[in-house]
C-alpha cells in the first residue's frame, strides 16, 4: 500500500488537450473518485496512472517515487476494467492466478504441461493456489473457480475481475467504472461490496465513474473532473453542500439542483425577479448572478411572503418522498422541489404553489460560475417587504 | 370411455389439421432436399458403389469386384507413393503456411501505414490462377537457364560456398534438376504451395485479430505480462483459437486437393519416380485419362474419408475447446 501524488499531468491527442495540468495527491489508505461526464478526461487520467497512456507533462509518484518511464507491469498497481477483461480461456481460478504466475513464476515454470516439472514450480503454484482461494473466499466465489468466464453472470465476472485485482498486494487499486455494466439492483450492492472491501484492505482506491450517486456514496473524496480540470476535490458532502463552482452544483446531486437567474445592486443585495431575497452578498459586483437552491432547501409556503409563486407542472412519486416540478411563471424553467409523502394531496397537478427557501442552504455564484461566500441575511425589516 | 364421452367435431379436425402440416412442410423442404440429395449424397453413393466395380466409360456392362479396387489401393507401390507425396505435401505445406500466414498478420498488424500495401503483395499469389504461376515457376526453376539455378551459381566462388555445403556441391557438379529429380521435386511442389497459400490464411489471421479485445492486452500488461510472447500466449493465441481451426482445417482440405502444379510440371505421371504422386493427381489420371472408373473412384471415396475426419474434428475441437463459452 502507498500514496499516490498526480502533478501537472498534461496530455494532449493530437490538437485537443484532454487534460490540463491535473494535480492530485492521494493518500495511503484513501478512496478517491474521479467522477465527471464522459469525455472529461477521468478515464484518461487513470489510464496515465495506471502506465497504459503516456503523459505529455507531468509525474506520477507511488509512495514518493516517480514512476516515470516504468512500464505498467513495473508499477505494482492493480486495475478493475469496465469490460472486466478476463480471459475467455482460462477458468475463474486461472484468471485470478494470472497475476501471480506472471510475476513469480520464470518464463520455463509457466510452460503449459512441462512448466510443473521445472525446478521450484510445484511448491510456487501451491502457493498460489492458496492465495486464488483465500482471494476467492473473500469475494466468495470459491465455488465457481472452476467455470470459465463465459459461464458467468455479469455481477460474477465482476467479482472476478475484483478477486485477480486483489489477489496480489498492489500499491494501489484502480478501478474504471466496474459497475456500469451492472443492472440497478446489483450495482446498489456491489457500491456497498466495494466500499466494505476498501474499509477491510485498507489500501489505496482510486475509483473512476460517471455515475455521482457511487462517487458520493463509496469515497473518502470525490474529484470533480470537467473538461480536463479537477474542478473540487473533497469529502462528498463538502462538494455536495459547498461546491465551488456552479458545474460542480449542477453535477453533483439528484435531482439537479435548481439555478435561479439574479440580480446583484451595489450593495449586494439580491433579487429575482425584481423581489428581494433578503440576502446580502459581500463583496460582490453588481450585475447577472445565479442562486443555486437544492430541491431540499426548498419548501411549500402559503401567504404572500413566499418569494417564488407557481403551480406544479409535474410529481415524481419516489415512495418515501417525492420531487414536484414546479413552473414559475418568468423564470423560463422548472423549479425542483423535495416534499414529504405526507405533502402529497397538496401538490395535485396544476394547483398553485408558493415557495421559500432555507436562506442558510442558498449558494450564490457570479457571472462566470464562480462561487460567492460570505452571504448574509439582509435586516429583518427588508425581508418583511419581500 | 369413448362411447360415453364422444370426441367433439373439432379435436376430431385436429388430426387433419397436424396432416396438412406435415405436408406442407415436406412440400416446401421437397427442392432443398432433392437438390441435396442429387448434388451431394448421390454422387457420393455413387462414387461409393463404382468403387467396387470395374466399371469404364463406353463399357456397357460391368462386374462387381469387391474390394479388389481397394485391394489396389493399399498393396501396389504406386499408391504407396500417393499416399506418401499426399502427406509429405499436407505435413509440410499446413505448418508452415498456418505459421507464416499468422507471423506475417501479426507483423501487419503493427503496422500503421502500408497496410494494406503488404495485405495486397502477400495476397496475390491467392488470387493468381495457380496454372499460371505454375508455367512461371517452370522457367525460373529451368536447370540451366532458369534465374534460380542462375542466382545460385552467382554465389560460386564467394565466400558464400565455404558457408554453405549445397552451394559447394552445386558449383562443382552442377546445381540441381528441381522439377526432374526425385529428391527436389516434392519440396518444390510444397514451397509453391505455401507460397501460394499462406497469403490466404494470413487474410483469415488478420480478420481474426480484429476481434481480439484491446482491453485484454492492458489487462495483461497490469497482470504483469511484459514481454510480447507473453501476451501472445495470454492474450492473442486464445483469442485466435477458433481462426485457428478454421485454417488449419482449410489449409488441410485445400493441400489434399493439390493438383494444378502437379498436372502442369509434370502431365505425365506424377513426377519424377512417382515422388509428386498426389491423390488428386491420381483420381484425374486413373478416372479420367485411363478411364478406369472403378479405382479412381476408390481413390475418391478415400479422399472424401480424409475430408470428412478432418471436418469432424474440427467441428469437435471448435464446439469443445475453443468457444469459451
Amino acid at each position: 500500500m502507498a500514496g499516490l501524488s498526480i502533478d501537472k499531468i498534461t496530455k494532449r491527442f493530437g490538437e485537443t488537450e484532454v487534460l490540463r495540468q491535473v494535480s492530485l495527491d492521494i493518500a495511503d489508505g484513501e478512496f478517491v473518485s474521479l467522477v465527471g461526464p464522459s469525455g472529461c478526461g477521468k478515464s484518461t487520467l487513470l489510464r496515465i496512472v495506471a502506465g497504459l497512456e503516456t503523459q505529455c507533462a507531468g509525474d506520477i509518484r507511488i509512495g514518493g517515487q516517480s514512476v516515470a518511464g516504468l512500464r505498467a507491469a513495473d508499477r505494482n498497481l492493480s486495475m478493475v476494467f469496465q469490460s472486466y477483461a478476463l480471459y475467455p480461456h482460462l477458468s475463474v481460478g486461472q484468471n485470478i492466478a494470472v497475476p501471480l504466475r506472471m510475476r513469480r513464476l520464470r518464463g520455463m515454470q509457466r510452460l503449459p504441461v512441462l512448466g510443473r516439472f521445472m525446478p521450484g514450480a510445484r511448491a510456487l503454484a501451491r502457493d498460489i493456489d492458496q492465495e486464488v482461494d483465500r482471494a476467492a473466499q473473500m469475494l466468495e466465489i470459491g465455488h465457481l473457480l472452476h467455470r470459465k468466464p463465459g459461464q458467468l453472470s455479469g455481477g460474477q465476472r465482476q467479482r472476478v475481475a475484483l478477486g485477480r485485482a486483489l489477489v496480489r498486494d498492489p500499491a494501489a487499486f484502480l478501478l474504471d467504472e466496474p459497475l456500469s455494466n451492472l443492472d440497478a439492483k446489483l450495482r446498489v450492492q456491489t457500491r456497498t461490496e466495494i466500499a466494505e472491501l476498501h474499509r477491510r484492505l485498507a489500501a489505496t482506491f482510486i475509483y473512476v465513474t460517471h455515475d455521482q450517486v457511487e462517487a458520493m456514496t463509496m469515497s473518502d473524496r470525490i474529484a470533480v473532473m470537467m473538461g480536463g480540470r479537477i474542478l473540487q476535490c473533497a469529502a462528498p458532502h463538502v462538494v455536495y453542500d459547498d461546491p465551488d463552482t456552479i458545474e460542480v452544483a449542477e453535477f453533483i446531486g439528484s435531482p439537479k439542483i435548481n439555478i435561479l437567474p439574479v440580480e446583484l445592486d451595489g450593495d449586494g443585495r439580491v433579487s429575482l425577479l425584481d423581489r428581494d431575497l433578503g440576502l446580502v452578498a459581500r463583496n460582490a459586483p453588481r450585475g447577472g448572478a445565479s442562486l443555486g437552491l437544492r430541491p431540499e432547501a426548498l419548501r411549500l409556503a402559503s401567504g404572500g411572503d413566499a418569494p417564488l409563486r407557481g403551480h406544479v407542472a409535474h410529481i415524481e412519486n419516489l415512495g418515501s418522498e417525492l420531487f414536484a416540478q414546479v413552473e414559475v411563471p418568468g423564470l423560463g424553467r422548472r423549479v425542483t422541489l423535495r416534499a414529504a409523502a405526507q405533502q402529497r394531496a397538496a401538490l395535485g397537478l396544476g394547483t398553485p404553489v408558493g415557495l421559500s427557501f432555507d436562506r442558510e442552504l442558498a449558494l450564490l455564484f457570479d457571472a462566470s460560475g464562480a462561487r460567492l461566500r460570505g452571504i448574509t441575511r439582509a435586516a429583518p425589516a427588508r425581508v418583511e417587504v419581500a | 370411455m369413448v362411447a360415453t364421452h364422444p370426441a367433439p367435431p373439432h379435436v376430431a379436425a385436429a388430426p387433419d389439421h397436424v396432416a396438412r402440416r406435415h405436408r406442407t412442410a415436406w412440400v416446401l423442404t421437397a427442392p432443398a432436399l432433392v437438390l441435396m440429395i442429387v448434388i451431394l449424397l448421390a454422387p457420393v453413393v455413387i462414387a461409393t458403389a463404382l468403387s467396387f466395380s470395374n466399371y469404364s466409360l463406353g463399357n456397357s456392362g460391368f462386374d462387381w469386384v469387391g474390394a479388389r479396387n481397394y485391394e489396389k489401393l493399399f498393396t501396389r507401390s504406386t499408391y504407396a507413393k500417393m499416399f506418401i507425396a499426399t502427406l509429405t505435401y499436407v505435413a509440410t505445406v499446413v505448418p508452415i503456411s498456418v505459421g507464416l500466414g499468422l507471423g506475417a498478420a501479426l507483423l501487419i498488424n503493427t503496422l500503421g501505414r502500408f497496410r494494406e500495401v503488404y495485405k495486397t503483395i502477400y495476397f496475390l499469389p491467392v488470387m493468381a490462377t495457380l496454372l499460371a504461376m505454375a508455367i512461371a515457376w517452370e522457367f525460373m526453376l529451368h536447370p540451366s537457364i532458369g534465374m534460380i539455378n542462375r542466382t545460385l551459381e552467382m554465389g560460386c566462388g564467394t565466400v558464400l560456398e565455404r558457408l554453405w555445403p549445397f552451394l559447394s556441391t552445386g558449383c562443382a557438379d552442377g546445381f540441381p534438376v528441381w522439377l526432374g529429380d526425385k529428391r527436389y521435386a516434392i519440396w518444390v511442389i510444397c514451397f509453391i504451395g505455401i507460397w501460394q497459400g499462406f497469403g490466404f490464411n494470413m487474410v483469415l489471421y488478420l480478420a481474426g485479430l480484429t476481434a481480439v479485445h484491446r482491453e485484454l492486452y492492458h489487462a495483461a500488461e497490469i497482470d504483469g505480462a511484459k514481454s510480447g510472447w507473453d501476451r501472445f500466449r495470454l492474450v492473442t493465441w486464445p483469442a485466435l483459437g477458433p481462426t485457428t481451426v478454421f485454417v488449419v482445417t482449410i489449409s488441410c482440405i485445400r493441400a489434399f486437393q493439390v493438383f494444378d502444379t502437379v498436372e502442369a510440371f509434370w502431365p505425365q505421371g506424377g513426377g519424377p519416380n512417382k515422388s509428386t504422386y498426389v491423390m488428386m493427381f491420381a483420381i484425374f489420371e486413373k478416372g479420367v485419362q485411363q478411364n478406369l472408373i472403378g479405382i479412381g473412384s476408390a481413390i475418391t471415396v478415400l479422399f472424401l474419408i480424409f475430408v470428412m475426419f478432418l471436418t469432424l474434428i474440427q467441428r469437435w475441437l471448435v464446439e469443445r475447446k475453443v468457444h469459451y463459452g
